[in-house]
């Protein structure tokens, strides 16, 4: 009986090694990567966590210690991290015929019969660093590969292949003995799928580590929690209980929505905003060639604010006839804001949300009495603007959206798109 | 006139009854066929071949244990993406004169891809400027975009792109050994030994320069 073998593959500090493959000086200096608008830190180098700076936190709250220790910013770049991962994917499909790409900088590869930790002649952990080595080879991204039968035990196999550098960055925990030794040393909270307030429940009841949830008895955990944490129990114990889902489902839900640099009062500027949201939403149903069924959108003032006026207020359509065309959501987002908008209040944040997604294809047909609002020709031009727009960027926009968005949120910090714009290619003297 | 003389039927080679592999005798169980397939394919091809492998040989040892193996899942085999950047260069045997409907479209062979002469491994290749004139022997001027495989083991001869003390620059790789020497193609540019003290990696090796004339 061959035992099932899943690898979790993961990059290390993903974002800030995207920035540091075309800055070789900053590799060994703290580097950070903030968040969509500059505002908070969503990637440290090992330089920056060694100084005690947590995920998530608000730039201006550590302006002190960037300045003191140098740290390097950088905007979110996710073009190049997007290019960048989907070469380390590339990479990955050669070690395995099945691969679950479960987010942009991890993977899971089933390894089932491809090697095993038992045999000599074709070792998992020789087998792990090999993928390791390509990996960086390839991308000049540094990963650490976990392996174990299941997937939330490849999960934890990662995590202590980065937190013990003695592992080399490659740990196997198909041998019951080792998993012994580890789960004891894993707090609960870095299991996979246990959030926080499932931390605090299980604390009071007195269940700390990772080894302390996998000795639960299957049935009590489900009758206190749920099935999926029963599962994981099992999962701790070596038994699979989640596949590897090799295509990535379709979003159901696409939101676009920006807190604006300054307050905005004018409903003509809102609809400028809106318009651009809706250029973003709508091509990404698009890619995913899907439509929406329902439109929502919302604005809002600052709720911080001590001394502006509050004022709150959403509204949403459900559409007769599902939609992915720009012209036909822009047209029904200014028809909703038309309906909440209030002259008058300061507006610090909108946002457009594209509900009830549905596969293109099954697009209901038109009942007989309604007028289509998506002509035939609807699609034709519609991916012609995006072919446009992919060759030269925001080359094609509603007239709506504006030149000038001067309410757009600021990015200081951000690198050239190095692999993807030829006029931003890497220099070499 | 002569006769024409008949070739008497040989009696060496040619197929022979009953011999060669026996039908669905091979390692997978079934019967094979060779075909040609891109060469950027062949480690996911292998891959698959390997578990179909393996799943025919557990088939036949046991039958009772296929659900612990990995599903054959066509689906989930990943073939690279087309270069969305490529254009196709058609390709006419025949000339085509301004101003006439083409009579040479039903003669188009097949369409030229660069990235098919450029690049042999998409997911580590990347596109670099040259700046300076220090490889001007090696035909890579200024402005010049360089293809770069990092995959390619870097050895003595080739031109590599480095990092040194955390700056990218173009050499020829001149010498491995005690200390590594890095040779310039300009008799104005004397070589770089790099020593102990000196930060230095080799970021991918330089496989064609497209300059612009």
């Amino acid at each position: 009986m061959i035992q099932p073998l899943i690898a979790l593959v993961d990059c290390n500090n993903f974002y800030v090694s995207c920035e540091r493959v075309f800055r070789p000086d900053l590799l060994y200096q703290p580097v950070a990567v903030l968040s969509n608008n500059d505002g908070c830190i969503v990637a440290r180098s090992q330089e920056v966590k060694d100084l005690g700076i947590k995920m998530a936190t608000p730039v201006h709250q550590i302006k002190h210690l960037i300045k003191r220790h140098q740290i390097h910013l950088f905007s979110s770049n996710y073009t190049l991290y997007a290019d960048l991962s989907s070469r380390v994917m590339q990479s990955l499909e050669a070690y395995s015929p099945h691969l679950e790409v479960y987010s942009i900088d991890e993977s899971f590869l089933d390894l089932t019969g491809l090697c095993s930790h038992t045999s000599s002649r074709r070792n998992s952990i020789d087998y792990a660093l090999q993928i390791k080595a390509e990996v960086f080879q390839n991308t000049g991204i540094p990963v650490c590969v976990g392996l174990a039968p299941t997937k939330t035990l490849a999960k934890l196999a990662n995590y202590a292949a980065k937190k013990w550098h003695k592992t080399g960055g490659v740990l196997d925990l198909s041998d019951t003995l080792r998993r012994d030794k580890l789960l004891p040393l894993v707090p609960v909270n870095e299991v996979w799928g246990v959030g926080k307030q499932t931390t605090k429940r299980l604390h009071l009841m007195g269940i700390f580590t990772a080894h302390d949830l996998a000795s639960q008895s299957v049935a009590t955990i489900q009758s206190h929690f749920n099935i999926v944490l029963a599962r994981t129990v099992q999962e701790l114990n070596g038994i699979a209980c989640l596949d590897l889902e090799s295509i990535a489902p379709d979003k159901q839900q696409i939101v676009c929505s920006r807190s604006f640099k300054r307050r905005l009062t004018d409903e003509k500027e809102l609809i400028g905003a809106l318009t651009c949201f809706a250029q973003t939403a709508a091509e990404k149903l698009r890619h995913q060639e899907s439509v929406a069924g329902s439109i929502s959108v919302s604005i809002r003032t600052n709720p911080l604010s001590q001394t502006d006026a509050q004022y709150q207020r959403s509204g949403q359509i459900q559409l007769k006839q599902p939609t992915n065309d720009t012209r036909h959501i822009v047209r029904i987002a200014k028809r909703l804001l038309k309906e909440i908008f209030k002259l008058g209040y300061r507006y610090q944040k909108c946002s457009l949300q594209l509900g009830h997604i549905q596969p293109e294809t099954q697009r209901q047909q038109m009942d007989l009495f309604s007028v289509s609002e998506q002509s035939s020709d609807s699609s034709t031009l519609m991916n012609t603007v995006d072919h446009i727009n992919r060759r030269f960027p925001k080359a094609i926009a509603i007239s709506a959206a504006g030149i000038n968005n001067d309410w757009q949120t600021p990015v200081n910090y951000l690198s050239p798109r190095y692999t993807t714009d030829w006029d931003s290619l890497p220099g070499v003297t | 006139m002569r006769p024409i003389k008949k070739p008497k039927p040989s009696i060496h080679g040619g197929s022979r009854a009953g011999s060669g592999r026996k039908k669905g005798s091979s390692v997978y169980g079934e019967t094979t066929k060779a075909i040609r397939v891109p060469e950027s394919m062949l480690p996911t091809i292998r891959s698959l071949l390997a578990q179909r492998k393996l799943q025919a040989s557990i088939k036949t040892s046991s039958d009772s244990t296929p659900s612990l193996l990995p599903t054959l899942n066509l689906e989930s085999l990943s073939i690279p993406a087309e270069e969305p950047s490529s254009i196709n260069v058609p390709l006419f045997i025949s000339k085509v004169s301004a101003g006439f409907p083409s009579p040479a479209e039903d003669y188009i062979e097949k369409t030229l891809d660069l990235n098919d002469l450029l690049i042999q491994k998409p997911a580590a290749t990347f596109f670099v400027r040259a700046e300076g004139e220090s490889m001007l022997g090696a035909g890579i001027h200024p402005n010049d975009i360089l293809v770069v495989d990092r995959s390619i083991k870097a050895v003595v001869g080739k031109i590599v792109i480095c990092a040194l003390n955390g700056e990218l620059t173009v050499k020829r790789l001149k010498h491995i050994g005690d200390e590594i020497i890095l040779g310039a193609e300009n008799p104005a540019y004397s070589d770089i030994v790099v020593r102990e003290e000196i930060e230095f990696v080799i970021w991918g090796v330089v496989t064609n320069v497209i300059h612009s004339v």
